[in-house]
């Protein structure tokens, strides 16, 4: 992992260890965030990302492990705090509130003078295209306004620090790409430091300037969409990241090459320098299906033959499954449209774009 | 951390202490003065009370009018689980899947009694079943028959007592037992009409077991809350009368404390009373609340 | 077939509402009918001569206003103290962590199979110890033993979203605000009912005023009404009658605004 400057780091979680009643659902999670980042914590459902968000904002208490904050050890318990402000899935709007009311009501509480106040929500109900409906309830909103709402109570709170609990996932999937834009806008004006949980990765791949992935209340990789689309650390997440799932093969590395299928597939320098010096054994070898390319004719070396067993057609791109033997099947996508069904067609893979994992620890053998 | 902990206290306590408090003086303490008191001879007046040990208790066993009201409450408990429990349920049962129409104005109207005193009730019955000059004993000697003196029969009276319960008592159970039956899943009742199962199988088989929990919840209430309720026609009509036949423990107990005098008897009385509820009060948490996997806290 | 079968039990029904129903219909007609006329027109539901006389007599003979005030000061006493307490004792249950939580709310909780003969002699006691013989405050303060609204708040709190009080909770509002400018306003149709629920429960209340109000000034209606019903017979009905109509004015008037909100409430009192 790359360091970075301590005066950078806005949150940090250190060690942090949580169990409900000895099960534990965060398992020694590690994780830095710098200042005006958008952090993105994607995973399955029950993988701890949820968990790892109350933990930050203080809903609940690490069983072990400190949350620091600007520098600041939060200590082991719960506790609220000025410097942080979080969206709930649910809105978690009050019903019996206006728009108004809603953004206003902990100002009030807090004695903030009622000029400041209302400058400040002025702002924020005009950048959230919210004014027209600032006298109306909860109720009256469609679920796009009510997560603007949301995202203004937390606005108002000026706090370093923004949270969103899958803000998006209750919005028709119609407006969901608008209110993903606008809370980039709103990172990009803000400036703020953002943490994220999506369980969808598109949405993470479009905001996270870098994605957490989690499973099984673990963090498998910190980075870049790029990186982690491109060089995913582990078989996890070369899996759950991208669709139609990559492709895993089974492949052998013999005597200093790799084998598959019969025939020699090309190293990557980097492959071929983590691989020198090791003995034979079983690689899982991941191919995305963009990077399966088909041909009619055999082009090229190696190719394999295959059977076209099933074509789903998505308009833009069509998705061929495709059987190299009985054992062997695997997905590729092609823009072509001059594929028929149980035809024999040829497949190379594009050598940059082969991935090797270690078949015992599933690691990414370059990492 | 401390100061927020302590406040976190500080807060349970002053949220819970004004029902705690007043549980406390007017549920704990009594109690325990009750069972102290059932040791003693008193009059409820007097300054000195004298101790009796457990002679209050054997009393209540070997007297005949406490046996005779002993009996009487046993009398009372079963015909206020035929009236209040078993009646509505069948209505209820029958108003859920017998009918397809106007269930919600059955509801509203049956409810309608529980809503009046039993006073009111107690009045009104009086009028209605008064052996010489109520409107059915009219309708009665006009076709040859007479209305029996129910005040100079115990039974007959307890019957009475108990028809004025029913009558405040049936729409409130009813309701009750009709949500428990309407939160049956409708597609549990759709699957069995699709198979062609009898309804009446139906309803032995699918409804009531899974109505088990509300249905044992109202039977339970009818017996704690209908012994506490048949007090007040029994005060305002027969004072327990004719000669303790309509009496029951509660009203005995009553009238030992406040117009006999015999507070210790009373005592005793109460407190037997009181163990025969909590051992209501177990077996309700038992099959009621006990399986409920998700309890509000 | 079907149909014929349906009716039957329409029938079976409607012989039930007539039964729960007429005899109120019955009192209320006999209280605008004359002694002679009650007892030689007792079947007739609209009055041949119509009078107010039962009425005039009541008020001559009671100060009606009295126990009009009387019963309406008791039970709003016990209304507000029972919804309070409750209130507030459901929110530590429903919001506040502490030791031994469960077993707190079960005996809050049993204390609803408690019968009132066991802590009758003591309370009695007490109260004319603390020289409340008489007063509105004597019968009502034993009256307030009631966790049914415990119960019943803590059902409906549970159905509001946690994270609308996690919301509040890291924006630091205060408990108190909390519950004064959150809960309260989301809860106010359980409050709404329960409070009618407990309203009309105290109106009726007989066990506690018969102990404790001696006085005649003090009575309440129940009580008034009870003088009027005499156990050898001899009881003026049609006078007894106008003084029972009068007193079911209030708590009909309740459930025909709040019918809805009310049946609602008992529903939900029984489901688990």
């Amino acid at each position: 992992m790359i360091e970075i400057d301590t005066n950078e780091i806005a949150l940090e979680l250190k060690d942090v260890v949580k169990t409900y009643h000895k099960v534990p659902v965060i398992t020694q999670l590690n994780l830095q965030i710098k200042k005006g980042e958008f952090m993105v914590l994607l995973g399955p459902s029950g993988c701890g990302k949820s968990t790892t968000l109350r933990l930050i904002a203080g809903l609940e208490a690490p069983t072990a492990g400190e949350i620091r904050i600007a520098g600041t050890d939060r200590q082991s318990h719960a506790k609220a705090s000025d410097d942080i402000a979080m969206v709930f899935q649910d809105y978690a709007l009050y019903p019996n509130m206006t728009v108004y009311q809603n953004l206003d009501y902990a100002l009030k509480v807090h004695k903030v003078p009622k000029a400041a106040r209302q400058q400040r929500l002025t702002k924020i109900l005009a950048t959230l295209n919210l004014t027209a409906y600032q006298d109306r309830l909860p109720g009256q909103l469609s679920g796009g306004q009510k997560q603007r709402v949301a995202l203004g109570r937390g606005l108002a709170k000026k706090s370093p620090i923004f949270l969103l609990d899958e803000p998006l996932s209750n919005i028709d999937v119609q407006l969901r790409e608008k209110a993903r834009d606008e809370i980039q806008d709103l990172h990009q004006a803000n400036g703020q430091t953002i943490v994220y949980v999506t369980h969808d990765q598109l949405e993470a791949m479009a905001l996270g300037d870098r994605i957490a992935i989690m499973n099984a209340g673990k963090i498998q990789m910190v980075d870049t969409p790029d990186n982690i689309y491109n060089h995913p650390a582990n078989l996890f997440v070369a899996q759950f990241v991208g669709t139609p799932q990559i492709n895993i093969l089974a492949a052998q590395y013999q005597q200093g090459q790799l084998q598959f299928q019969g025939q020699t597939l090309p190293l990557t320098p980097g492959q071929a320098q983590a691989l020198a010096g090791q003995g034979d054994q079983g690689l899982d070898l991941g191919i995305r299906p963009e990077h399966v390319l088909v041909h009619s004719q055999p082009a090229g070396q190696p190719a394999y033959p295959a059977q076209v067993t099933q074509i789903i057609d998505y308009g833009r791109y069509q998705q061929l499954t495709l059987a190299v033997n009985a054992d062997t099947t695997l997905k590729a996508i092609t823009t072509n449209n001059d594929v028929t069904k149980d035809t024999t067609v040829y497949l190379t893979f594009a050598p940059k774009h082969i991935l090797l994992f270690d078949h015992k620890n599933q690691k990414n053998i370059e990492k | 951390m401390n100061s927020s902990k302590q406040q976190h206290r500080v807060l349970t306590l002053l949220y819970l202490a004004p029902t705690a408090l007043i549980l406390l003086v007017f549920i704990v303490i009594p109690i325990i003065y009750t069972l102290y008191l059932s040791f003693f001879d008193w009059n409820l007046i007097a300054p000195t009370k004298n101790f009796v040990g457990w002679r209050n208790y054997l009393t209540i066993f070997t007297d005949p009018v406490n046996q005779k009201v002993l009996l009487n409450t046993l009398g009372y408990i079963g015909l206020l689980l035929v009236l209040n429990f078993a009646i509505p349920y069948v209505i209820s049962i029958i108003v859920q899947f017998f009918i397809h129409k106007m269930q919600g104005v059955y509801k509203i109207i049956f409810f309608i009694p529980s809503l009046f005193s039993l006073v009111v009730g107690a009045m009104v019955f009086a009028w209605i079943m008064n052996p010489v000059s109520g409107p059915i004993a009219l309708l009665l000697r006009q076709i040859g028959f007479t209305l029996p003196n129910w005040t100079n029969s115990g039974g007959l009276a307890i019957v009475m007592l108990c028809l004025i319960t029913n009558w405040k008592v049936f729409g409130y159970n009813f309701v009750l037992l009709l949500t428990g039956l309407g939160s049956i899943p409708q597609n549990l009742i759709d699957a069995a009409q699709v198979d062609h199962i009898p309804k009446w199988r139906l309803i032995w088989d699918v409804v009531l077991p899974l109505n088990k929990s509300m249905a044992f919840y109202v039977l339970i209430l009818t017996i704690v809350q209908g012994l506490q309720y048949v007090f007040t026609p029994i005060n305002v009509i027969t004072q327990g009368g004719p000669y303790y036949g309509s009496s029951n423990v509660l009203y005995h107990t009553y009238l030992n404390a406040f117009v006999l005098y015999k507070t210790g008897n009373a005592s005793a009385l109460a407190i037997l009373t009181f163990v025969i509820f909590l051992i209501l009060l177990f077996l309700e948490i038992k099959f009621v609340e006990g399986r409920d996997a998700d309890a509000p806290i | 077939m079907r149909p014929f079968k349906a009716n039957g039990w329409h029938l079976l029904l409607l012989v039930i509402c007539l039964a729960l129903i007429l005899p109120v219909l019955f009192m209320v007609a006999n209280s605008f009918k004359t002694l002679q006329d009650s007892y030689h027109t007792m079947w007739q539901l609209i009055p041949l001569h119509p009078t107010l006389k039962n009425y005039q007599t009541l008020s001559r003979q009671v100060a009606l206003l009295r126990l009009i005030w009387n019963t309406f000061f008791m039970a709003t006493l016990v209304t507000l103290g029972k919804l309070s307490t409750g209130l507030l004792a459901a929110y530590a249950f429903q919001y506040f962590h502490f030791r031994g939580k469960r077993w707190v709310y079960f005996a809050f909780v049993a204390t609803i199979f408690i019968p009132f003969t066991v802590t009758m002699i003591p309370n009695y006691l007490v109260i004319a110890k603390a020289n409340l013989l008489n007063t509105a405050l004597g019968v009502a303060l034993p009256q307030l033993c009631d966790a049914t609204g415990i119960m019943i708040f803590l059902k409906a709190m549970a159905k509001i979203p946690r994270s609308l009080i996690e919301s509040a909770y890291l924006d630091q509002i205060p408990t108190h605000r909390l519950l004064m400018n959150i809960i309260i306003p989301i809860l106010r149709p359980s409050i709404i009912s329960i409070g009618a629920i407990f309203f009309i429960n105290s109106w009726n209340e007989y066990v506690w005023p018969t102990l404790i109000l001696k006085d005649k000034s003090s009575f309440t209606l129940p009580l008034a009404l009870q003088n009027y019903i005499s156990s050898e017979g001899g009881t003026n009905f049609p006078l007894a009658m106008a003084l029972a109509t009068i007193m079911i004015i209030v708590p009909l008037a309740i459930y025909m605004v709040f019918q809805r909100y009310i049946l609602n409430s008992i529903s939900n009192s029984g489901l688990k």
